[in-house]
């Protein structure tokens, strides 16, 4: 019978360095993989084949036209909201926005949430513009940082050719 | 005069602390990274707009069109024409129409309806909108009907 006298309780070392190797393998791994993104949101755009730019009969209140037209480096000269001309520079798209409220009433109405936005951009112009007259149009953030929305259905004109005014 | 009697002691380290950070770092790399948006071409900058927020259901069939320009490091355009970033390959935007087609037989031999795949048009800021427009005719000629534009979302 054996006797534990003087219990010799070495602490059994695991080997570490296998699984440290392992480790930075992963960490190397994960740290060469990573890539930094952005969050991105997008704007939804139906564009029918059957339907182009047939308006329903039944619709009482015409769609909303939005004319942009470029300079001639692509970056924006004028807004024109039907008829009315919005002018250009760093409020056009808060003034576009707003004109937009006024035509639908109250964001959610129900009369006027089957109005259609059309946008009528030249050619050349900057995607930017395009893409802050759809954002102008579709509805503005509320003070929780919420989207409050005006319009949903947004569609281009036909595209113009390249040099065509 | 002392005799150096004893072994030579292996100066033990103490790996614990360090294995502890190094977790740490995994973890947090591992919760970081995503794969899904392998889709995403860094090369095209997109609009910022604050509407753009990240959709809160994923959709469900998706064909990611990336629309930018070829640059240089200081971010000067090397070709003024913009060009579609296609599985490694650059086409210019008049001869996607070719590559939609042949995108729609692949969803018809899946059974798959074109008019369900929304195609996701990740355009440079300096695009000209014409040119995005262009896509989207080609795209509609080969059938797809639904269309998202993407646009990075902006801080207030």
């Amino acid at each position: 019978m054996k006797i534990r006298s003087h219990s010799e309780t070495e602490k059994i070392e695991p080997q570490m360095a296998p699984m440290i190797d392992i480790v930075f393998q992963l960490l190397i791994f994960f740290m060469l993989t990573l890539k930094i993104i952005e969050p991105e949101g997008d704007f939804n755009i139906n564009m029918p084949i059957g339907a182009p730019s047939q308006t329903n009969p039944d619709q009482i209140f015409p769609d909303i036209k939005v004319k942009l037209v470029a300079d001639s480096n692509g970056h924006l000269a004028q807004v024109r909201l039907g008829q009315r001309n919005l002018g250009a520079g760093p409020d056009v798209f808060r003034r576009l926005n707003s004109e937009i409220l006024k035509i639908i009433g109250y964001p959610g109405n129900p009369l006027t949430k089957d109005m259609e936005v059309e946008i009528d951009a030249d050619y050349r112009l900057h995607y930017q513009y395009t893409i802050k007259a759809i954002s102008a149009c579709t509805g503005r953030l509320d003070e929780q940082g919420r989207i409050v929305r005006y319009v949903e259905k947004i569609k281009f004109a036909p595209p113009k050719p390249p040099n065509g005014e | 005069m002392k005799f150096q009697s004893e072994k030579p002691q292996l100066a033990e380290v103490d790996m614990t602390p360090m294995i502890d950070i190094v977790f740490q770092l995994i973890a947090f790399f591992m919760v970081i990274t995503n794969f899904e948006q392998t889709a995403a071409d860094e090369r095209v900058k997109l609009p910022r707009d604050v509407l753009a927020k990240p959709p809160e259901v994923k959709l469900e069939r998706e064909l990611v069109v990336n629309v930018g320009f070829l640059r240089d490091s200081s971010g000067k355009k090397l070709d003024p024409e913009p060009l579609v970033f296609w599985a490694g390959e650059n086409i210019r935007v008049g001869d996607m129409g070719a590559k939609f087609q042949q995108e729609r037989r692949i969803a018809e031999a899946k059974k798959q309806d074109p008019k369900d795949i929304t195609v996701v048009i990740r355009a440079d800021a300096e695009v000209p909108t014409g040119a995005v427009q262009e896509l989207m005719r080609l795209a509609q000629e080969a059938k797809f009907e639904k269309f998202a534009l993407k646009a990075a979302q902006a801080s207030l």
